[in-house]
């Protein structure tokens, strides 16, 4: 798991693949970036929202490194229970 | 990098309301049990030597409400009404399948379409009722009677923060006083057909429920029933969330608020339950909502001159 920390500035630039949810699409979107600025560019408010890479949650302030596969996966359920 | 406030960890779940973060152990193992534990004994729902029956729907909400009781060593089985929606519904009760088989747990399942003869497309279809109206009434109707019938002692439902804030919400804003006075997170039997209905995680925030699945690896439904679209419960949780963003806990104070120092002001309607004529359901009338809505979704269509 990478984090900010981790991530020393500077690291070379590429593509994250993300996976949207309901309806289902893939977009590929610039890294390194954190979650926070990624949600922002999605439009998707991170109370909204799980990020997950690797079946593991990242936090807004995680880094999405180019080359990561991440599933945005949408919270709210309606309907009757 | 964000610290576990409990074990100062690397922290993956993030609690605004609470002004914190939680590691995935701390998160799922303390601060949502405890959740769930305070509400069970806060209001009294049930006790170890009861037998719980957990409505699933294959969701996040039902699945990780079964996983925590069975985890707290509740005698905890669940119920699977199949609604007739397609691959969803049959994806939804192989999830719900595969759960209960990897915990050795019993699972009822229950199908609509052959049980009462309709679907709930097809109960949309009509127009007579809208799809959510006919798929609340059937799960009420037909979970309490798995419950009655097999001998559970508590019908546990997945109802979540969220959920009750939304509902809290519409009943305020149409002013249904006798929905008001009867919200709460224990539906009591108030009559011998009925079992007791108890909402175990109406303390715990949908996203934190969906948290909880992805921490503990819980493979649930995530794609949306097809017949939500433009759902009202669905518009006010939008509303909420925003209002939730620039005010963390303001859906928790709304809601206890209600609970704590609103619901009394609002009258119990003292209307007498009795059985249905056509199906032995509690109610307030000669045939429940359920057989009218039943008999409207199966009733030829008439056509108009």
């Amino acid at each position: 798991m990478t984090t900010e920390a981790e991530d020393p500035a500077g690291s070379a630039s590429g593509t994250a693949s993300v996976r949207l949810r309901n309806p289902d699409r893939t977009v590929d979107v610039t890294a390194p970036r954190q979650v926070r600025q990624l949600l922002m560019e999605l439009g998707l408010h991170p109370d909204a929202v799980l990020v997950i890479r690797e079946r593991e949650l990242l936090t807004r302030e995680d880094v999405v490194r180019p080359g990561d596969e991440l599933e945005v996966r949408p919270v709210i359920s309606g309907g009757s229970r | 990098m964000m610290k576990c406030r409990r074990c100062r960890g690397r922290s993956v779940v993030e609690v605004p309301r609470a002004n914190a973060s939680f590691c995935g152990e701390c998160f799922t193992e303390h601060y949502v049990r405890n959740l769930v534990v305070r509400a069970i004994r806060h209001d009294e729902m049930f006790r170890h030597r009861d037998k719980v029956l957990v409505a699933v729907s294959g969701g996040k909400d039902s699945l990780m409400l079964w996983d925590l009781l069975l985890s707290l060593g509740y005698d905890a089985a669940g119920v699977y009404l199949g609604l007739g929606i397609g691959g969803y519904s049959d994806r939804s009760r192989d999830v719900c399948r595969s759960f209960a088989d990897e915990r050795s747990a019993r699972l009822h399942v229950v199908d609509l379409a052959e049980t009462e003869g309709f679907t709930i497309p097809q109960a949309a279809a009509t127009g007579r009722r809208p799809a959510c109206a006919v798929c609340g009434l059937s799960k009420r109707t037909l979970l309490n009677k798995v419950a009655r019938d097999e001998g559970y002692d508590v019908l546990a439902t997945g109802h979540n923060l969220d959920d009750e804030v939304a509902v809290l919400l519409g009943n305020v804003l149409r002013w249904e006083t006798g929905f008001l006075a009867r919200q709460s997170p224990v539906l009591a039997a108030a009559h011998g057909s009925l079992v007791r209905k108890v909402k175990p995680l109406y303390r715990v925030m949908e996203r934190e429920t969906a948290a909880y699945c992805v921490v503990k690896g819980i493979d649930y439904v995530v794609e949306e029933c097809p017949l939500v679209e433009g759902n009202t419960q669905m518009r006010y949780k939008g509303m909420l969330d925003q209002l939730e963003a620039s005010s963390p806990g303001t859906k928790h104070n709304f809601l206890f608020g209600f609970l704590e120092r609103g619901r009394d002001h609002f009258p119990r309607d003292g209307a007498e339950l009795r059985e249905c004529e056509s199906c032995g359901s509690a109610t307030p009338s000669d045939v429940c909502a359920y057989c009218r809505a039943k008999e409207a979704v199966t009733l030829p269509l008439v056509s108009v001159r």
